[in-house]
């Protein structure tokens, strides 16, 4: 017995040592990264640190920033709201300055909860649902939330609006995830824009987040004869979807947002997903951000995943130039600031934040498509009112 | 609509009738569910993503290696996480410890070593949709349902009327017997658990190619658990029967009602059945249902 107390104990101590031994450095400027580094969006999270470390180190080699060099402190979400909100606190407590991220709209808003209690600001990079920067039920802007990405209703009109006017769709089917707020937002807005420009939606079906098999709707779907099947979901379920559709013989045409930007789609979905199309943030064919996207290639051997990595380092320079204005690495100074962000030269153009709402302006929208087995950029998107 | 949810159902059905076989047998003779299962089926599904992926085998030698490893692998469990407490005669709650402790390991072991990204299985099956009576099936689900019913045909077949296949049987019924009769029960119930394994295996690389595989892809098993409960726990036949019908309720269940109460519907059965039917619809076996 004694024995067996001998061992625990020190196994108690070991345990201990290990956790309080973290790594201090003084003397730096932490910027916080909440990031889903496992689970299903882990490839665009991964891109994310890469991309900020790149950018970090390029920042620090070049005196870093009033005098200070910058620090990344990456911790993972998984993608879940209570993940989120855990390593929110931590970084919270680790007195970090900012957050970049997250990439996903209901992790976002999970996060708010924190941020705006602990006035730390978060600059999300993919998070598209309007509800991430705008709380909805008093309409008010959230003082911590801010982005570099278009919002949904943005995105769900420029899918909308490209079925019926390029694929010259008349009735639309609609496949999301009932678990998601980034689906739920998409397809409402895809929805309404598509009805408003004259279409109808012949079937707008739902399934169960982390849910895998879609046959039996899509037999359902399939009955409608729908010209186009939008599905407002990441990767891994869009890909499915789209093998299960064939697998019925389904003959329509895939839709998707900013989700799908991943070589995952089509490792998973394999032949299914020849010919779809869907809306992205960033192109890897845009020529404005080639010179990026060679130094990526050189350091980290594969390509970016777009587009989280450029909307990441658009966030980071956001940040930076807050910091710079504001001369303080104090976070209710660099809230203030980053509202007033205009026409800042970022990766992806130039980054102008609306005050009102927390979101860029004049967010341009690509639509690729898979041809070959690999993506393509298909056309730059304008939508009209 | 009718006619191609039911052949949905059927391919759905399949693989949980294959699953819940495989669970079936185990508790069978241990009265016990092995949790772990669910981690056999995606170590499964693994092997098989390697084999075909990483070393180009062809498709029936992957799936034999398949077979094989998840077989092995499920023999390995049994010996190191229940063998111990079956000689000390634990009751069974140590056993469903055990086996929740081996399921979270093997889980965590994955995500730790190989990652938790989704491997994708090359295309095997041409994406072709086969027309039967104007419904649609794809050529993997076929192949998927022929084979798991050649498999549990065959399992079957050993069962009854193999010398091996009796002495399981027997031990079914009333292990302590069946040792006085002369069986080596630790054999017998290593072989229990490669045949376990096997089915594991099937499962695992079928499930790998309709989907893909990931280290929380054992969730599944919860439904071959339904499957096994509506047939009866510890009948084989009852649990083919049981998977038939879960798949199709569930396929109708999506379509007339709606996608989403799927799930639910399936668990509400789940404690109707337990309350109700506890025997299930073939089974024997009264107690012990957890």
């Amino acid at each position: 017995m004694k024995k067996k107390l001998l061992i625990l104990s020190l196994i108690l101590v070991f345990a201990l040592t290990m956790t309080a031994c973290g790594s201090s450095q003084p003397q730096t400027i932490k910027i916080g990264h909440a990031v889903a580094l496992t689970g299903g969006s882990s490839m665009w999270g991964q891109a994310e640190k890469n991309a900020l470390e790149m950018e970090i180190d390029k920042i620090n080699k070049a005196g870093g920033v009033l005098g200070k060099k910058l620090e990344l402190v990456a911790y993972d979400t998984k993608a879940e709201q209570t993940e989120a909100v855990n390593i929110t606190k931590r970084l919270a407590g680790d007195k970090v300055v900012a957050i970049i991220g997250p990439g996903q709209s209901g992790v976002a808003i999970a996060m708010t909860s924190v941020t705006e209690t602990a006035g730390v600001p978060f600059v999300a990079t993919t998070a598209t649902n309007p509800k991430v920067t705008v709380d909805d039920t008093t309409n008010k802007v959230r003082k911590t939330a801010f982005r570099t990405c278009f919002i949904d209703p943005f995105q769900g009109t420029v899918a909308a609006q490209f079925a019926l006017k390029d694929l010259n769709a008349t009735k639309a089917a609609v496949l999301f995830d009932v678990g998601s707020d980034y689906s739920q937002g998409l397809r409402q807005y895809f929805v309404e824009a598509f009805t408003d420009g004259g279409g109808t939606i012949v079937a707008d079906e739902a399934f169960r987040s982390e849910e895998l098999d879609y046959r039996a709707i899509l037999g359902k779907i399939k009955d409608k004869k729908p010209d186009v099947l939008f599905i407002p979901t990441m990767q891994k379920e869009a890909a499915m979807a789209m093998k299960q559709a064939k697998d019925l013989g389904m003959n329509v045409k895939f839709l998707g947002g900013d989700g799908w930007a991943s070589p995952d789609l089509i490792t998973l979905g394999g032949t299914a997903t020849e010919g779809a199309y869907y809306v992205n943030l960033a192109s890897l064919a845009d020529p404005a951000i080639q010179d990026w996207i060679k130094a990526y290639k050189e350091k980290y051997n594969m390509e970016p995943v777009m587009p989280n990595p450029v909307m990441a380092v658009d966030g980071l320079l956001a940040v930076v130039d807050a910091i710079k204005k504001a001369n303080s690495t104090e976070p209710a100074k660099i809230i203030e600031q980053l509202g007033k962000t205009k026409d800042l030269p970022v990766l992806s153009g130039k980054l102008t934040i609306d005050p009102n709402t927390h979101n860029p302006l004049n967010k341009p929208a690509v639509i690729e498509t898979i041809k070959d087995g690999k993506f393509a950029f298909h056309a730059r998107f304008v939508t009209t009112d | 609509m009718f006619f191609q949810t039911l052949i949905t159902g059927l391919a759905v059905g399949g693989i949980y009738a294959l699953m819940a076989v495989g669970y079936s047998l185990v508790f069978s003779i241990l009265n016990f569910s092995n949790f772990a299962y669910a981690s056999i089926i995606m170590l499964g599904s693994y092997i098989g993503y390697y084999c075909l992926a990483k070393f180009g085998l062809s498709f029936p030698v992957a799936l034999v290696v398949t077979m094989l490893g998840a077989g092995f692998l499920c023999f390995l469990n049994e010996r190191i996480a229940y063998s111990s407490l079956r000689k000390r005669k634990a009751p069974s709650l140590y056993f469903m410890i055990s086996a929740m402790g081996t399921s979270i390991f093997l889980e965590n072991m994955v995500y730790a070593t190989i990652g938790s990204s989704f491997m994708a299985y090359p295309e095997i099956f041409k994406q072709k949709a086969l027309h039967i009576f104007n419904s649609a099936i794809g050529v993997l689900d076929l192949f998927a349902i022929i084979f798991s019913f050649v498999a549990i045909f065959v399992l079957h077949y050993f069962i009854s009327a193999s010398r091996t296949g009796i002495a399981i049987r027997a031990a079914s019924y009333d292990s302590l017997i069946c040792q006085i009769n002369g069986v080596n029960l630790n054999i017998l119930i290593g072989l229990v658990f490669v045949l376990a394994g096997i089915l594991a295996g099937i499962s695992g690389i079928f499930l790998g190619m309709k989907y893909m595989a990931y280290p929380t892809m054992g969730w599944i098993t919860n439904k071959a658990y339904i499957a096994a409960v509506i047939g009866g726990l510890g009948s084989l036949p009852g649990a083919v029967v049981g998977g038939i019908i879960l798949g199709v309720l569930e396929s109708f269940v999506s379509v007339y009602i709606s996608s989403i109460i799927r799930d639910v519907f399936s668990f509400s059965l789940l404690i109707l059945l337990l309350l109700f039917l506890p025997a299930g619809l073939f089974g024997r076996y009264l107690e012990e249902k957890v």
